[in-house]
């Protein structure tokens, strides 16, 4: 029988001549002062594993930068400063470093407990778009969530960061500081895609396709699902959301392009040249009532605007009552400007003496302000800087009086 | 039988459900708001993202 040194170590004996596997092994030349000993080590290969972790002696908070200071071998505090001027960036480094702490791994951890990781946030990402959800949702809050926006604009910026950085890190990206780069525009050119299905879809809503691409909506998810048995179709989440988002938010907004798009401005001289109604898909519409000498009683006046702005100018001997539904936006009437929001039911129906002419105002903007005013551009010559770009100024002051009970 | 792939089944199933909806409300069966919409286009993106990570932790 074969006996085998390694498997029968046996305890050399003083003066044996050393065993083969014991022999020092061959090693370079020594060098000398000309060739330092640097210079003779195996030249830098590229890391064809080299990973992102947080680092776990390097570490301020959570290890992000000292991580990322050793993935793309630079000095941490170089990684601290940009961090923390990208927190004064609207919060973008703030987002970005939660984001890392949720998904890139710790030094040392095993592959089984990265993937975990990144199932982890995923869930945390879902259960907060749910829990916001809810919150919108919740009876009492239904049009007075305008609180909510905020944390609605968090949520869907820390979603898309998410994403990005799930494109970026989420599988481990290897080899050089190129790669990550890569995928970094990778994750950009999908969210730009992403932005220019929505505004494709929006645009399509808008001018009358809004039914064939609902259908292109609702032909998406059932490819999702019949993907979900045959493999490969997660890829179609994205875009089909984004084309579904299109088309809610013209669908909120009540957008009809065949009402027109541009400014549009009505000055009727006399009451019988005003319309019962005014409409325009998106933009500015001004109907000037100054000159239009309304006779006592009441008239009603619907405005229907899309996106953008409504001014209604009338003159001071006129008592104007208005109703209006507003998607996104404010109410302004006669320079009242607390009542923005979202999904706004505004109603101000006051009574007007007799004798006297009352306008009745009926809006629904989808997206945008329904402004009632007595001037324009009167508080121009203060150069009140935030409206100084605003095409039409308003009378800032208040008014109704010729309304019943107006003081 | 392959094995579904449970975010794209469950993404598949709510972005219909949506399409449906968006639907609807083009055919003015329905009358959708902001208020609406925004809580529910949140709640799919959130049942996505959700069962994605949940389908990775198990």
């Amino acid at each position: 029988m074969e006996s085998h040194d390694d498997q029968n170590p046996t305890t050399p004996e003083p003066g044996d001549p050393p065993r083969v596997d014991e022999q020092p092994p061959i090693t370079e030349p020594p060098t000398t002062a000309e060739q330092p000993a640097a210079a003779t080590a195996a030249p830098p290969t590229t890391d064809p594993a080299r990973r992102l972790f947080r680092s776990r002696e390097d570490r301020a908070i959570a290890g992000v930068c000292g991580g990322l200071a050793a993935y793309f071998r630079i000095d941490p505090v170089i990684v601290r400063i940009a961090a923390v001027a990208l927190v004064f960036a609207g919060g973008a480094g703030l987002l970005l470093y939660l984001a890392a702490m949720l998904l890139v791994p710790a030094e040392g951890t095993s592959s089984a407990q990265r993937e975990g990781l990144t199932g982890r946030a995923l869930t945390i990402g879902g259960v907060v778009a749910l829990v916001v959800a809810t919150l919108v949702l919740l009876p009492g809050t239904g049009s007075d969530w305008w609180w909510g926006g905020p944390f609605v604009f968090l949520a869907v910026v820390a979603l898309a960061a998410l994403g990005v950085w799930r494109l970026v890190v989420g599988d481990a990206p290897r080899g050089s500081g190129a790669e990550i780069v890569r995928r970094l525009a990778i994750g950009v050119g999908v969210l730009a895609l992403c932005g220019l299905l929505f505004v494709a879809a929006a645009w399509a809503g808008a001018f009358g396709g809004g039914i064939v691409v609902a259908a292109i909506v609702i032909a998406a998810g059932a490819g999702l699902i019949v993907g979900a048995f045959t493999g490969g179709a997660r890829w179609l989440i994205a875009p089909a959301l984004s084309i579904a988002l299109g088309l809610a938010f013209v669908s909120a907004a009540g957008i009809d392009a065949g009402n027109g798009i541009g400014e549009r401005e009505y000055r009727p001289q006399r009451a019988a040249d005003v319309r019962e109604a005014y409409e325009l898909g998106a933009g500015q519409l001004i109907v000037d009532l100054r000159n239009a000498d309304l006779p006592a009683g009441d008239h009603d006046l619907k405005i229907d605007i899309g996106m953008g702005e409504a001014v209604v100018l009338v003159p001071r001997d006129v008592c104007v009552a208005s109703r209006a539904r507003i998607g996104i936006g404010a109410v302004d009437v006669f320079a009242r400007h607390d009542t923005g929001g979202v999904d706004i039911d505004w109603e101000e129906l006051p009574t007007a003496p007799s004798g006297t002419a009352r306008l009745v105002i009926d809006a629904d903007v989808g997206l945008g302000v329904l402004a009632v005013a007595y001037e324009r551009d009167r508080f121009a010559n203060g150069g009140s800087g935030a409206f100084d770009d605003d095409p039409v100024r308003l009378a800032e002051e208040p008014g109704n009086d010729a309304c019943q009970g107006s003081a | 039988m392959r094995r579904p792939d449970p975010p794209s089944l469950v993404a598949g199933a709510v972005i219909a459900a949506l399409g449906g909806l968006l639907l609807t409300e083009r055919l003015d069966a329905v009358e959708l708001s902001f208020g609406l919409l925004v809580p529910i286009c949140l709640a799919t993106v959130g049942v996505v993202l959700l069962i994605s990570g949940l389908t990775r932790r198990g």
